[in-house]
């Protein structure tokens, strides 16, 4: 037997900023780079199915109306992950959790990092999803690989985070995501 | 013109902090008589103890989803009368027009605005005070 068909081949997917992937595939990999943005990483470890998220929450400070839009923002988020499991297989009395990202990415901004952090570990704790690994904060973007079969993470930092920075700071600039679509019925 | 006071909501969302965000948005208008449900089953029976009048239901929930619901809401004389409005995803336009034939009175797509939510709950009850 070669080498090559002894080692299965990962399946690399990346997961890109507002979207998700579930997965109970072992041969999949999935990857995302996050500065200020965090992605949650859900497994049910009996059902063997998990998956990744990757979100921004919009800057709610500006709309004094309406303090709330980025938490709805973000539970939206975690929604859309944790129903994607739950339609696979899982379920959610036995997910945990791995989260990261959170970084402080710009010093002219309000912490947008922090901030996103700290609704992630909110949201978890509210939900009762245990939160068994965690890499948020600091002023480095990160690099995540996870693989949801197994649960297995592996975090490393970006060296050259310029281009995150660029990426994210049109992100923030253009987030608008808290929008209603159009089914005229009522 | 009602007043926000004779709103009798049942918030029923299997994330806790959803409804933690119903019921705040709901509080900043004025709304005050709240009850929530984490699923379709454990609404009916919040609604067997006391009946409620305006109900805003996720449809993505276990043991009874949101159609469910307003199925078994529509079915029961003592709750039928209920203003029920369907909280969906983005990508849900087969689920609403679904949700409109079972009786919804309005939808909501989230993640939804502070101004979107009164909006609906005004469409179906008239402007509130």
């Amino acid at each position: 037997m070669s080498l090559a068909e002894r080692q299965p081949a990962t399946r690399r997917i990346h997961v890109g900023q507002g979207e998700n992937h579930v997965t109970s595939d072992p041969d999949v990999m999935l990857s995302t780079i996050l500065g200020s943005c965090v992605a949650a990483c859900l497994r049910d470890e009996r059902a063997g199915v998990g998956g990744m998220n990757h979100f921004l929450l919009p800057d709610s400070v500006g709309n004094s109306n309406d303090p709330a839009a980025a938490a709805r923002y973000g539970a939206y988020a975690m929604e859309l992950l944790i129903n994607s499991i739950l339609r696979a297989g899982g379920r959610r009395e036995t997910m945990t959790a791995k989260i990261f990202g959170g970084a402080r990415m710009f010093d002219d901004l309000q912490n947008i990092g922090g901030n996103n952090a700290i609704f992630a570990e909110r949201f978890l704790r509210d939900e009762g999803i245990p939160i068994i690994a965690s890499s948020l904060g600091g002023r480095s973007a990160r690099r995540i690989h996870y693989w949801p079969a197994t649960g297995k993470a592996l975090v490393r930092a970006v060296e050259d985070a310029d281009a995150v920075k660029a990426s994210e700071r049109k992100r923030v600039r253009e987030a608008t995501p808290v929008v209603d679509g159009a089914v005229e019925l009522f | 013109m009602p007043a926000a006071s004779a709103i009798n909501a049942l918030i029923v969302d299997d994330q806790l902090t959803m409804r933690a965000l119903i019921r705040s948005t709901l509080q900043q208008m004025g709304v005050t008589n709240m009850r929530d449900a984490g699923d379709g089953e454990e609404a009916l029976a919040r609604l067997a103890e006391r009946p409620a009048n305006l109900i805003i239901s996720d449809y993505n929930m276990p043991n009874m989803d949101g159609l469910g619901l307003l199925r078994a809401v529509r079915a029961n004389p003592d709750t039928r009368k209920a203003a029920f409005i369907m909280l969906t995803g983005r990508a849900d336009k087969e689920l609403v027009q679904r949700a409109a034939q079972f009786g919804a009175n309005n939808y909501l797509v989230k993640p939804f605005t502070l101004m979107s939510l009164k909006e609906k709950v005004e469409q179906v009850f008239g402007a509130l005070t």
